[in-house]
């Protein structure tokens, strides 16, 4: 049983076809990566996979529910979170309140309940601040909890992007480049990072242009071009298909750590 | 009933040209500083009132002292750009909003101070001999104010397409630190757009004056107009705003003429909302989806 | 916990000042304006400073209570707390409907709309004389009782007003750090985002918008029935203004910086009477210059002062002092 389907997902904006007649099923509990050079889609499709944007064509099937026509908000009901390529954090509010609105599903008090602050919405509170503090600390944040996220680093900025998510308990997590801008160490801490969420037996669904961490931490791998499904398979299939290589600046991938 | 809507057209144009003008004004500053600037209405009634003083105060001859008006209310426009805008960069788009209703209030206040409550006339450019086009009939002031704005649109428009300067100006507005590394002094841009804006406000201050009369307060509703017209078009489109403006004249002027002319401000708002509604971004402005 | 000490300090100004200071007109006359603007101000922040959604129309709702309570105690001989509701069933009706089409816009856009929706109210209120009295207002609008308790002198009505006062600002405390509280700053963060974290965003701006409208046509039939008279000119553009300038002048995104803001902007008139002919010129001038010197506001603007100066590093909880530039 997959826990993702997309079939014949079509999306263009104007003249331009964003995705085209894609096709892919992801199994639960992998690491599944979706590469592909810029522009070739890889974002759009996960916008269309949470429900941002809506598809031309096609269906996407998240473990049995169908996903077309759902919002954003209906989707991550089903237990799908993500981050951002551009960074969509809450730099209004503090570190910990980001991973706390990360909270949101797990929680249930209403306005009246929170602005009269009865009991109930009192120990609900404690209960959301100490998965805020879980979140955190899976991510390796937790010094800095009592921080604004406006006063973050950027690396920082990142992982609190992906302990936001975290903490709403999806099932499926989809990255958006979660190691761009990262130097090597972060990298290496992202690495082993995503394969941790994949061991609390949390699918994910990565987009990167970083080849290394993809082929290290993937167990299978979609690539994307110019909006198609060009080749999928294992990371070490990937590694020897000639189209993908062609596709990549005429053979030249750096596998580099 | 054919000659009474010929006759609400004409006012609806007369009016729909200030109306024009100042949003027009509304939107160079947008463009240029990303201000929304409620002082706009202000220029409007700085150049009509400094123009009713220095003709009637001072027996300067209407022209001069048109031109006089003119030139205090530039200078106004880029001493405020200079000493108010300039000095609060960096201040969210709501802070700049207070800001410039801040000036509006001052420049209402220091009305008031120098000329009182009163309202203020201002004799016509050229007679009051009414023009006859069928049984609807025309002051030669309307054909002033027409035409004094189709002129300053179209110089506008050729100001930003095909001069240096004009070009200079937009570069500004689409990227400052750009235009600031080939070597545009960004600082002379937003003077030059903020004394433009005063001089279009003035301008259609000192058209519309003969026929409107002026007072004190009279830039606030003026200003309201322009910033709904600039809206209507689409804001940060300057032709879209001069539409806008038009087009806004022409539904008030229409508004009060078939339905009732009390409502008439409420009729205009009420379009507006309707066009919002359907087209979030005017009715010529680009939609802006933000790419996440 | 700051928060709360804070509260204390503001129940404690609100009870010391008409014991120090008995009748004196400006505790219980302009004070109880100042609680009312303050009111208001707290509701439009909960809009604006938080879930970041420009209003230059708050005063129409604030109109729709004053002139529901005042049509339907004089002219229909209502008791004024029926009346009251009414008002706040009217007023968030209208608002519900509203919010789905205002709120899809956003920036300027948004500020007309409301702006737009502002004016027609007033002009409606001018207009239907029959009903509203047009521009010479309502008047002979009888007081409120609590029980027996006739709310009919100065110091009442500061008791009246200040405990509602308080309570606005306490609701709003606790909204603000709650569950819902949090997604209305996170949909002001990133819209995208909070939906993705499962809030409906929609939603929560109509519940906003609704619940601010409430609060300020709650504020409007207090108004109604303290000065026992209302006209369009208290609910007009001019006004709706006034309380986005209170928001901003205390800084947005702060409850205390809301109350501040109100009493500041309530009092600098009273105090600028003394300058006559130039007071409407200064209070431009004052205006125009601490937006300048403070583009974050007074409130928030002194408060991060204080804190460069103590050298503390976090900021009150639950009061966010900035946005990023
Ligand atoms: N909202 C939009 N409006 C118009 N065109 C869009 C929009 N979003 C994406 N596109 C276009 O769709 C194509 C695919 O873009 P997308 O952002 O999905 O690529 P990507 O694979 O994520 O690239 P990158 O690696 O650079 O992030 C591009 O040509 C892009 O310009
Ligand atoms: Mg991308």
């Amino acid at each position: 049983m997959n826990l993702l389907e997309v079939e014949g997902l079509e999306k263009s904006f104007g003249g331009v076809t964003a995705i085209s007649d894609l096709h892919f099923e992801v199994p639960p509990g992998l690491v599944y990566s979706v590469i592909g050079p810029n522009g070739a889609g890889k974002t759009t499709l996960f916008n269309m996979l949470s429900g941002i944007y809506k598809p031309d064509e096609g269906r996407v099937r998240f473990d049995d529910h169908d996903l077309n026509g759902l919002l954003p908000h209906q989707v991550a009901q089903l237990g799908v979170s993500r981050t951002f390529q551009n960074l969509q954090l809450f730099f209004n509010m503090s570190v910990l309140d980001n991973v706390m609105v990360g909270c949101h599903l797990r929680s249930h008090s209403g306005p009246l309940s929170g602005a009269l602050r009865l009991p109930n919405v009192r120990r609900e509170e404690e209960l959301t601040e100490h998965w805020g503090h879980e979140a955190l600390e899976f991510c390796g944040l937790d010094d800095l909890i009592g921080r604004e996220a406006s006063a973050l680093p950027y690396g920082a900025l990142k992982r609190l992007e992906i302990a936001r998510a975290l903490a709403s308990r999806p099932r499926l997590l989809m990255m958006d480049e979660p190691a761009a801008g990262l130097n090597d160490t972060e990298t290496v801490e992202l690495r082993a990072l995503i394969r941790r969420i994949c061991d609390a037996g949390i699918t994910v669904l990565l987009v990167e242009h970083n080849m290394g961490l993809v082929m290290q931490v993937s167990d299978r791998i979609l690539v994307l071009d110019y909006g198609s499904r060009l080749a999928e398979g294992s990371p070490e299939q990937i590694r020897s298909d000639p189209k993908v290589i062609e596709a990549y600046l005429g053979g030249e991938v750096q596998y580099a750590v | 009933m054919w000659d009474q809507i010929l006759q609400f057209l004409f006012t609806g144009v007369t009016v729909g040209a200030t109306y024009a003008l100042v949003a027009l004004g509304f939107a160079i500053i947008y463009n240029a500083s990303d201000v929304v600037n409620f002082a706009q209405g202000e220029f409007v009634m700085m150049g009509a009132m400094c123009a009713v003083f220095l003709y009637s105060g001072s027996g300067l001859p209407l022209p001069v002292a048109l031109l006089l008006a003119v030139a205090l209310t530039i200078v106004l426009g880029m001493s405020f750009q200079r000493f108010a805008i300039a000095r609060a960069r960096g201040a969210s788009v709501v802070s700049t909003i207070i800001i410039t209703i801040g000036a509006s209030i001052f420049l209402r206040g220091v009305a008031l101070l120098l000329w009182g409550k009163d309202i203020l006339a201002m004799p016509h450019f050229s007679g009051e001999t009414p023009i006859q086009l069928g049984r609807a009939t025309l002051l030669p002031q309307n054909l002033w104010v027409m035409g004094g704005t189709g002129v300053m649109v179209l110089a506008v428009h050729y100001f930003f397409h095909h001069t240096t300067l004009g070009k200079a100006v937009i570069a500004c507005s689409c990227n400052r630190t750009a235009a600031h590394l080939v070597g545009i002094n960004v600082g002379l841009m937003m003077l030059i757009a903020y004394g433009l804006s005063a001089f279009l406000g003035a301008m259609a201050g000192v058209l519309v004056t003969p026929i409107t009369f002026t007072s004190y307060d009279a830039g606030v509703m003026l200003g309201l107009k322009g910033f709904s017209a600039a809206i209507l078009g689409g804001m940060g489109n300057p032709m879209g705003a001069v539409a806008g403006g038009l087009l806004l004249g022409l539904i008030e002027s229409m508004a009060a003429g078939l339905i009732s002319s009390g409502y008439k401000d409420a009729i205009g708002f009420v379009v507006l909302l309707l066009v919002l509604f359907l087209r979030p971004s005017g009715l010529f402005g680009k939609a802006s989806a933000e790419r996440v | 916990m700051s928060q709360r000490k804070g509260f204390y300090l503001l129940t404690l100004l609100v009870v010391l000042l008409p014991l120090l200071f008995p009748d004196n007109y400006f505790v219980t006359v302009v004070a109880v304006s100042a609680g009312l603007n303050a009111i208001l101000a707290v509701s439009l922040n909960l809009l604006m400073g938080y879930a970041g959604q420009i209003s230059l129309g708050h005063a129409a709702f604030f109109g729709m209570g004053a002139y529901t309570s005042a049509i339907l105690t004089t002219k229909f001989a209502w008791n004024p707390w029926p009346a009251m509701v009414a008002g706040m069933i009217l007023t968030g009706t209208i608002a519900f409907f509203m919010a789905r089409p205002v709120l899809k816009l956003k920036g300027h856009y948004l500020a007309m709309a409301t702006l737009g929706f502002g004016i027609i109210i007033n002009i409606i209120l001018v207009q239907a004389v029959g009903l509203t009295g047009g521009p010479d207002g309502l008047g002979e609008i009888p007081t409120l009782s609590f029980f027996g308790w006739q709310v009919d002198t100065d110091l009442r009505w500061y008791i009246v007003i200040g405990s509602c006062m308080l309570l606005v600002v306490w609701l709003a405390l606790n909204l603000i750090n709650s569950r819902s509280g949090r997604a209305l700053r996170a949909l002001h963060g990133s819209e995208v985002a909070a939906e993705m974290m499962g809030i409906d965003t929609t939603a929560t701006k109509t519940g906003v918008f609704v619940m601010a409208a409430l609060i300020a046509s709650l504020a409007g039939s207090l108004f109604a029935h303290q000065q026992s008279f209302v006209s369009p000119d208290s609910c007009d553009f001019f006004f709706s203004i006034e309380l986005v300038t209170m928001v901003v002048l205390g800084g947005m995104a702060s409850t205390y910086g809301a109350v501040f803001g109100a009493i500041v902007l309530t009092f600098l008139p009273e105090l600028l009477v003394v300058f006559e002919d130039f007071e409407v010129m200064i209070f431009g001038a004052i205006l125009m210059s601490m937006m300048i010197f403070l583009p974050q506001g007074m409130f928030v603007g002194m408060q991060n002062l204080l804190q460069r100066l103590t050298h503390r590093r976090s900021a009150l909880p639950g009061e966010d002092p900035n946005e990023p530039a």
